[in-house]
C-alpha cells in the first residue's frame, strides 16, 4: 500500500514502536503512583521519553518537556496560559484550528498575517508590523497542514525575540522532519503529536515548554497529594491523571528512530 | 547499612538528580520518599550510600541541580534530617 496520509497520522511504523507499547501493556503500571516495580518501570520509560524529545530538540533540562494527550493539548496548554481576553495576538494565515479556535475561546484580539501565499519576505514584514503595532503574544506554525509550505519560524523568533513577545509554535507538520531547536528558538513553548512524524500512538504528545505555563487539568500527579493546587514543579503541574503508558513506551521508540535518522543526516534542513 | 535520602520535589527531579550522579559512578537509587519523611503526601526521593553524600552533592551543584531536605536513614529505619 502506498500511504499518503502522514501529514494527519503516521501509520507505517517502526515495529519497534508496536512491541514497546505492547510489552508496556503488560508490564507497566502507572509512574508516580507507586514504588513497586511496574510502576517505577513506567516511570522509567516516561523519563526516557523526556530525555530523548530533550536530546532531539535541544531542550536543556527534560523536566521541560511535557507529555500530551497529542499538539492540541499542547496547544491549548500554551495558549490558556499565555493570551487573555482582549489581548492583540498575532497568528500567521496557516494556523490550524488547534491554534485559532482557543484563541478566540479566550477572546483574544486576533490578528492574522494575510500576505500572498507562500511569500516569505511579505509574511515577515506584516508579522514584525502586528509585532511593533501592539501584539503581546505570537503563535505560528512551523509547516502548514494544508500546504506544506515552511514557515520562517526562526526568523519569526526572532522578531518575536526582538520585540519581546513570546512565541508559541505548533510544530504538529515538522518534529521528526525538520530541525527544531528549542535552545536556538527560544519560543514560551513548542507543541507537537506523537502519532506524525515521531512516529508515535495516537493519543501521544510533547510540549516542550518554558517555566511559565498554568494547568490545563488539575488532578492527581503523583507527588505532593495533601496540597489542594497542583505541584508548582515541572513537568507534573501541567500533568494531571494518569498517563497513557503503551503510547509513551512506543513514543520512545519513534523518537530513538528518529535520532537515528537524525544522526545520519536523514532530517531535512530546509527552512532553517 | 547506613544510607542518605535526597529528598526531590517531584519523581522527575528525583530521575534527574539520579541520572546525573550515576553519571559520575554513585548508585543511586529513586524511591518514594517514607511516609513518616513526607510532609505534602507522596514524594520521592534519592537513595545513595552514606560514603558518597559529599560526592553526591558536588556533582548536584555543578549540574546545578537544587536540593531540598537530605535524610539519613538508619538500619533500624529510623531517620533524621541533615544540615550541609
Amino acid at each position: 500500500m502506498i500511504y499518503f496520509d502522514c501529514a494527519a497520522t503516521t501509520l507505517q511504523k517502526p515495529r519497534s514502536v508496536a512491541v514497546a507499547a505492547e510489552r508496556a501493556i503488560y508490564t507497566m503500571a502507572s509512574p508516580g503512583r507507586g514504588g513497586h516495580d511496574s510502576s517505577m518501570r513506567a516511570a522509567d520509560t516516561l523519563y526516557r521519553c523526556r530525555s530523548l524529545a530533550a536530546k532531539l530538540f535541544n531542550v536543556p533540562d527534560p523536566e521541560k518537556v511535557v507529555i500530551t494527550f497529542n499538539a492540541t493539548h499542547g496547544l491549548n496548554i500554551a495558549i490558556k496560559s499565555l493570551a487573555a481576553k482582549d489581548m492583540p495576538v498575532v497568528i500567521s494565515g496557516y494556523e490550524h484550528n488547534a491554534v485559532v479556535r482557543p484563541l478566540y475561546a479566550v477572546g483574544a484580539d486576533v490578528r492574522t498575517i494575510k500576505t500572498p501565499l507562500f511569500d516569505k519576505d511579505a509574511f515577515l514584514y506584516e508579522f514584525q508590523s502586528a509585532l511593533k503595532n501592539g501584539a503581546r503574544l505570537a503563535v505560528c506554525t512551523h509547516v502548514s497542514n494544508v500546504f506544506g509550505y515552511v514557515l520562517p519560524i526562526y526568523e519569526v523568533a526572532g522578531l518575536c525575540h526582538e520585540n519581546d513577545v513570546p512565541l508559541i509554535v505548533d510544530a504538529s507538520q515538522s518534529a521528526g522532519i525538520l530541525d527544531i531547536d528549542f535552545v536556538r528558538l527560544g519560543a514560551a513553548a513548542i507543541a507537537m503529536p506523537g502519532h506524525k512524524s515521531l512516529y508515535g500512538l495516537q493519543g501521544s504528545g510533547l510540549l516542550l515548554c518554558s517555566d511559565n505555563l498554568r494547568p490545563l487539568l488539575e488532578g492527581g500527579t503523583g507527588i505532593q497529594s495533601i496540597p489542594r493546587t497542583m505541584p508548582q514543579a515541572l513537568p507534573e503541574r501541567l500533568e494531571a491523571g494518569t498517563y497513557c503508558i503503551p503510547a509513551i513506551a512506543g513514543l520512545c521508540e519513534g523518537l530513538s528512530f528518529v535520532l537515528d535518522k537524525k544522526r545520519n543526516d536523514c532530517l531535512d534542513g530546509i527552512g532553517n | 547499612m547506613i544510607s542518605y535520602l535526597i529528598v526531590s520535589r517531584s519523581i522527575t527531579h528525583a530521575q534527574k538528580t539520579a541520572r546525573v550522579l550515576e553519571r559520575v559512578g554513585i548508585t543511586a537509587i529513586v524511591s518514594r520518599l517514607p511516609r513518616q519523611l513526607s510532609q505534602d503526601g507522596c514524594g520521592y526521593c534519592v537513595r545513595i550510600s552514606e560514603k558518597r553524600l559529599s560526592d553526591a552533592l558536588v556533582a548536584m551543584q555543578h549540574a546545578g541541580i537544587s536540593k531540598e531536605k537530605i535524610y539519613v536513614l538508619y538500619d533500624d529505619g529510623s531517620s533524621s534530617e541533615v544540615s550541609v
